[in-house]
């Protein structure tokens, strides 16, 4: 994963005043849930395109388009290039029959074959259509609408610190881990060495990491228990989220959309709208 | 609940009163751990993930339950902002890196002092993490290419057996026996080195 990845994770909620902004966490985290599930569901092609259109367009409504598409470029593109290098290319994916483009050499025949390019696409579109979901559901929900957020679905409250503070952990570590590397460096340590020489360096970085991290566990404790984690009450929170008519609009979408879904299967089964590919389990 | 002084003044608090309270605060330590080995590997430009080696510290140096609590909460996070939903399941292989690190600790594989089945137990390690690891392929992945490091022993597989399922667990052994084992190393190395007043189990009845 690059740098400019890491830095998504680490800049974390992104404020905007945006439709998608304003609503409820659990309205935003269940149509993550809602729209991964159908999209794994579903052996289409058109669906998936249709579902990355959809949350594409929320993610412009919500003005976080760049980091979307820095993600997916840096994680769904590498998949799928390899992808369709490998599968719908000439290495003897089972399935592939129908040939899009090919040359003959030498005897035989190299081309990318049309099963092949799509398994890969609708697999890879899968997975474009569920990060880009996880994205508007992280980005655009203030941390602590997702702490009282999970406390309201009756999430132990242990879970929901953990949670949260790996999420303020991780830009502390990793500029923790940046001022070490920088130190190290200064010492003498060479991350252009050769191989072997470069494992070696993760030790001399981890080292001081993890002790610096187990050391603040300590002080982290004693603060949590001075604030009464451990105390046997209630937790209240200081936000409290609240479903407002947009949410619950967008809740009956769902619904419906989900009936519209069953009937689709029901009726067409798992490969409704292409025509002339079969389906193809994973492993063929 | 705090050791505190007997004289005037500001009580000084010096160490926590319980361990469970330790531990869930090392959960999340745990996660980022994980996560920034990730920058740590993008900096050196290590052709590994080495993202389950403080699942393994974490299972060695304060119990099962927190490294396998940490991994899981790791892969959570990830599933919930970079990696998409389906990613989640990856959270079952920390949990079985925990069980299995935590076994072999137990029984003494696990140390520096011991090197020879310090190597044995990491490739203990990355060879039965094939099998979750396939797993997860077939179902998140539908079994393709997802690793360019390995990409090549995939196709050559592919070339030769025309099996997605065998050319993804080919080029598994090939990417998870190093990685795990270079985890597993690394965690050794660090618990190794932790000071004894980071005490992080409860002490023996």
């Amino acid at each position: 994963m690059s740098n400019t990845a890491f830095g998504i994770l680490r800049s974390g909620y992104v404020a905007r005043n945006t439709f998608v902004h304003r609503l409820d966490g659990r309205t935003k985290f269940l149509f993550f849930l809602w729209i991964s599930i159908f999209n794994y569901i579903f052996y289409d092609l058109y669906v998936t395109v249709v579902s990355f259109v959809v949350v594409m367009l929320l993610a412009f409504v919500a003005r976080i388009q760049r980091f979307v598409v820095t993600v997916l470029v840096i994680i769904v593109l590498p998949i799928v290039l390899l992808g369709i290098g490998i599968i719908g290319g000439p290495f003897g994916f089972a399935h592939n029959r129908t040939a899009i483009a090919a040359v003959q050499l030498f005897g035989y025949t190299i081309g990318f074959y049309l099963e092949g390019t799509v398994y890969v696409s609708v697999w890879t579109s899968r997975l474009a259509v569920t990060i880009t979901a996880a994205l508007l559901a992280y980005v655009t929900t203030h941390p602590s609408d997702l702490a009282a957020i999970m406390l309201k679905s009756r999430l132990p409250y242990k879970f929901a610190y953990a949670f949260l503070a790996t999420i303020q952990l991780i830009p502390i570590l990793t500029n923790e881990i940046t001022t070490i590397y920088q130190a190290q460096v200064s010492r003498g340590l060479n991350v252009q060495a050769k191989l072997i020489d470069r494992f070696k360096s993760i030790v001399v970085l981890m080292i001081p990491l993890t002790l610096g991290a187990i050391n603040q566990t300590q002080i982290r404790a004693i603060a949590l228990e001075s604030r009464g984690f451990s105390a046997p009450v209630k937790k209240v929170m200081l936000r409290d989220p609240r479903l407002k008519a947009s949410d619950y609009a967008i809740m009956i979408i769902m619904a419906v959309m989900t009936c519209v879904f069953i009937y689709i299967i029901w009726t067409r089964g798992l490969v409704p709208f292409m025509t002339g590919i079969q389906y193809v389990r994973p492993g063929g | 609940m705090t050791t505190g002084t007997k004289s005037a003044g500001p009580t000084t608090v010096e160490k926590p009163a319980g361990f469970a309270i330790l531990q869930i605060v090392l959960i999340p330590v745990i996660a980022a751990l994980n996560y920034v080995t990730g920058v740590i590997i993008n900096i050196l430009k290590l052709p590994l993930f080495m993202d389950t080696w403080a699942t393994s510290f974490g299972a060695m140096v304060a119990g099962v339950w927190v490294g396998a609590a940490g991994g899981f909460l790791y892969n959570i996070i990830m599933a919930f902002t970079l990696w998409g939903l389906p990613a989640w399941v990856w959270g079952f292989i920390n949990i079985y890196i925990a069980i299995i690190t935590w076994a072999l600790w137990r029984i003494g594989w696990v140390s520096i002092s011991k090197p020879a089945k310090l190597v044995a137990a990491g490739i203990i390690v990355g060879v039965t993490n094939v099998v979750p690891v396939t797993l997860i392929s077939w179902g998140v992945f539908g079994l393709m290419p997802t690793y360019a490091g390995t990409a090549w022993i995939y196709a050559a597989v592919l070339a030769s057996t025309n099996d997605t399922l065998s050319a993804s667990v080919v080029s598994s052994i090939a990417s998870e026996i190093p990685d795990k084992l270079i985890s597993l190393i690394l965690a050794a190395v660090v618990a190794s080195r932790m000071p004894a007043r980071f005490t992080l189990r409860p002490p023996k009845a």
